[in-house]
């Protein structure tokens, strides 16, 4: 655990999370990793996590740099469905040293709202807000709230972004502003520059993806007007609309599209060009990484006044010419003023070479990112020490035979009050199905008495679940003092539910046992067959009482809703109904699933086969459960708070 | 070996109020944008104590400075908001005495009950012992504690809890209840006891215990380390405190 002292070879490990990576896309957000990991690479060794819908391989080698790809299945809302994702990012956490978050990605968010991976520290490199789906903000938010809360540090490219994002301003004192920087060397147009200047003097260059945030539309209409030569690069969703609007103006000779290119092949076209445009229109673009390749290649920009860094990296009137967003009439114009005045050109490219070399270099940006980086891994190193679980008093297995003790305990209590017992509890239950089964026979009109054992059991079934999940609405609030001056887990207290009422419904199962004994024909293979589906049944209680239990103690006012929730699915579920009194195909009830949790253990003891729905709709429910019981295990060691 | 570390530990103490409860309130706060604010109290701010074996460290302080909560942050019971903590060895927290106790069951039971979620088998042996350490007529051991008086009471829970030794022992202010007679014997059994674990750590007013049974003396004011006092074990009653920079 000492090794940052130690000096030991060992690099810290980063990982880097996001939607995508090369080879699939290309773009700004994607240099900045690939710049990340390679001027880090004698001080961390980088990883990346992302998706890709590409079913080749899942690991591949970047930069040598190790790359992980989730499947994606497409997107949805501009996000990756990629249902592994969250499974393959909680296992990677655990990997690293440091994780690094690449903002926006909502799938990320998500996890950490969950509470995994609290214990490694996170950095959050804030590229753009939520622009498009913006609808989708008010639960998107809250989300990246969350982990903004639990990370480190926040870094950004400029200071405007934390002043105009609301959401950065909250956690102003943990952003970090580390302007993006390019490693200028390879951009020495000298050998070129002698041919070209005012040699044709008309050629305009943008490069980014094919996406509408860019505004290439508007820098095409721009150029009808004008008599200068577009080049495009880039490649991207928006290509077929782009050509049809090329088509339409009928600038086909002029402006082209020209894909994807290699880096040096960019950089070669950069120096050819006369102007740089930058049309984005909307905030998504926060820095603009290609306007500052393009002022290392010594080039004026042209770019737009958006309330990110894009105004601030190229000013207007020193290196470029900035106009408002989405105005081709004036994006022309100030493209046309350019290539009209080459002295302007070549004095505005000369100070964009300067300002590029200067303010945004390489070595700036690897120290910036170095020292944030540092800073976060060593302050949850010490956290790090920790990392056994702080007093692991109780093994489950003792957790278990606590709540046994317990649960027993409050059998016998009921004992001490009164000889029957928990039996009163039997006799009422007999009383209640005495009194159902005749009313039932009297609405149905047929015999119920071959009916009653099955009504009797299906009472105490729904009786035990009923109880459990109740008793634990209130189970750690009663249980406050061993919680808190014992320190017993609070979940002990949820399980003695589960095991109290598992005892009672033992007592009143004899109910359906002396009515079976009496009535039924008897056939214990029924009863064998009937056991799996009534194990499932036990364990979705029980991981249904943790959840709600846990849920409930944190918001008070759920009590009633759920009591009055169970009531309700009692009634909307065949639990005392028998098929031939209610359409067995109603939809609420095929819908419910008490009457799935009931039927895979029914059918089978009533000699019926199980309907595959309902195994698969138990399993499912089930698999859900485990899911919300595992968030709500972790969330538990928050629970003496709640007391 | 049994050791305790906590590092710069802070704990945020979320004080819920009566609408910090309700979820609807909650889900209304967010779609009509009202600042859900959470009142928050550092209950402990930055403290850092090693304690190795053989440790027997007091916390003094003024009510609310936040002994009882450290305690239970050793204990496990809260998670620290920042800073590490690292315990070795098997805690027994004894903060509440009255915590698991059934009024309607008969002693007996109530002692077996209470071994039980301490993670002891409950042996006819070490009942008897408990009940003989005790000193009560043996016909009570089958009578509800509802019956007992809150002396009697205090006995048996104290006699229970104290039955087995510990590795790290954590004491909150406790010996205040019982009569003159049985409270020396207590104090004898709980010296005893903190002679046999290996980090004791009381949380208590009473200065001359704490003199009597510990090395250090913590002195908590508002969840911060006000002072550290080490009690040097002269033998005499004049002891010699030295102040040491918190």
């Amino acid at each position: 655990m000492m090794h940052h002292i130690n000096e030991t070879p060992r690099r810290p490990s980063v990982l880097h999370i996001f939607k995508i990576y090369y080879p699939d896309l290309f773009g700004g957000t994607l240099t900045v990793i690939r710049d990340i990991c390679t001027s880090l690479k004698d001080a961390f060794a980088s990883a990346v996590l992302v998706c890709s819908q590409s079913p080749e391989r899942r690991e591949i080698v970047v930069n040598d740099v190790p790359v992980e790809r989730v499947r994606s299945f497409g997107n949805v809302l501009s996000l990756p469905a990629a249902p592994a994702y969250p499974w393959r990012l909680w296992r990677r956490i655990a990997e690293h040293d440091l994780l690094a978050l690449h903002a926006p990605f909502p799938l990320a968010d998500l996890i950490f709202a969950f509470g995994f991976g609290a214990r490694r520290p996170l950095v959050v490199h804030w590229h753009a807000d939520i622009v498009t789906h913006a609808g989708l903000r008010w639960f998107i938010e809250p989300l990246m709230r969350r982990t903004l809360r639990r990370a480190k540090a926040i870094i950004v490219s400029d200071h405007v972004l934390v002043d105009n994002t609301p959401l950065l301003r909250e956690f102003e004192d943990k952003c970090h502003v580390v302007p993006f920087g390019i490693d200028t060397s390879g951009y020495d147009c000298s050998k070129i520059e002698p041919h070209h200047v005012n040699d044709r003097g008309r050629l305009v260059l943008a490069c980014g993806r094919l996406v509408p945030y860019k505004g290439f539309d508007v820098l095409i209409r721009a150029a009808a007007a004008h008599n200068f030569e577009t080049w495009i690069i880039g490649e991207g969703a928006e290509r077929p609309r782009l050509e049809q609007l090329i088509q339409e103006l009928g600038l086909g000779e002029r402006v082209r599209l020209l894909g994807s290119v290699s880096d040096s092949e960019r950089i070669k076209l950069m120096c050819l060009s006369d102007v740089f445009v930058m049309p984005s229109v909307t905030n998504a673009e926060t820095f603009g990484l290609v306007q500052l390749e393009a002022m290392a290649a010594g080039r004026p920009v042209v770019n737009t006044a958006l309330d990110t860094a894009v105004p601030h990296v190229a000013r207007h009137g020193m290196e470029a010419i900035t106009v408002p967003p989405g105005d081709a009439e004036k994006l022309g114009e100030a493209i046309d003023t350019l290539i009209r005045d080459p002295e302007r050109r070549r004095r505005m490219g000369l100070s964009a070479r300067t300002r590029a070399f200067t303010r945004y270099s390489a070595t700036a940006f690897k120290q910036g990112m170095e020292t944030v980086y540092r800073n976060a891994v060593t302050a949850s190193c010490e956290e790090r020490s920790a990392t056994c679980e702080p007093v692991p008093t109780t093994g489950w297995l003792d957790t278990v035979r606590i709540a046994a003790a317990l649960a027993w305990s409050d059998m016998r209590h009921r004992y001490v009050r009164s000889l029957l017992g928990p039996f009163w509890m039997s006799l009422q239950m007999a009383i209640v199905v005495a009194v159902l089964g005749s009313v039932i026979g009297q609405i149905s009109n047929t015999s119920m008495l071959s009916r009653l054992p099955m009504l009797a059991l299906s009472m105490t079934a729904w009786t035990f679940l009923n109880s459990v999940v109740l008793d634990a609405t209130t189970a750690l609030q009663n249980s406050a003092s061993l919680i808190r001056d014992r320190a017993l887990p609070p979940v002990i207290f949820l399980l003695q539910c589960t095991f109290r009422q598992a005892l009672f419904a033992l007592h009143n199962a004899c109910v359906p046992l002396l009515l079976w004994l009496v009535i039924s024909p008897h056939d214990l293979s029924h009863a064998l067959a009937a056991l799996p589906g009534l194990l499932l049944f036990i364990a979705c209680t029980f991981a249904l009482s943790l959840v709600l239990g846990a849920m409930a103690t944190r918001y008070r006012d759920l009590k009633p809703i759920i009591e009055s929730t169970l009531m309700l699915a009692f009634l909307a579920s065949p639990v005392i109904w028998s098929s031939d009194i209610i359409n067995h195909r109603s939809t609420v009830m095929r819908l419910n699933p008490l009457t799935h949790l009931f039927a895979v253990w029914r059918e089978p003891l009533a000699g019926v086969p199980i309907d595959p729905v309902s195994i698969v709709y138990v399993l499912i429910t089930l698999t859900l459960l485990i899911f919300a019981s595992l968030l709500t295990l972790v969330h538990l060691r928050k629970a003496a708070f709640w007391i | 070996m049994v050791s305790i570390s906590l590092r710069n530990i802070c704990l945020d103490y979320p004080l819920y109020g009566a609408y910090d409860f309700s979820l609807k309130r909650r889900l209304l706060g967010h779609l009509i944008r009202e600042p859900g604010e959470m009142r928050i109290i550092r209950a402990v701010d930055n403290v850092t104590i090693e304690a190795e074996a053989g440790a027997r460290i007091g916390l003094a302080g003024p009510n609310g400075s936040g002994k009882s909560t450290l305690l239970r942050l050793i204990a496990g019971v809260y998670p620290p908001s920042s800073g590490s903590i690292a315990v070795q060895g098997n805690v027994v927290p004894l903060l509440g005495l009255n915590a698991g106790v059934n009024l309607d069951f008969v002693a007996e039971d109530n002692i077996a009950l209470l071994l039980r979620i301490s993670g002891r088998k409950p042996t006819r042996s070490v009942i008897d012992e408990i009940w003989a350490f005790t000193e009560l007529e043996t016909r009570m051991r089958r009578l509800p504690l509802r019956m007992f008086s809150s002396g009697m009471l205090m006995r048996v829970l104290f006699a229970t809890a104290t039955a087995f030794p510990a590795d790290i022992l954590l004491l909150d202010e406790w010996l205040s209840v019982v009569d003159e007679h049985f409270a020396e014997k207590a104090e004898v059994r709980l010296l005893n006891l903190v002679s046999q674990a290996a980090i004791v750590i009381i949380a208590s007013h009473d200065q001359p215990l704490l003199r009597r049974t510990c090395s250090t003396i913590i002195n908590l004011d508002h969840g911060r380390i006000a002072s550290t006092v080490t009690v040097e074990p002269s033998g005499t009653h004049a002891l010699e405190l030295r102040e040491k920079r918190a």
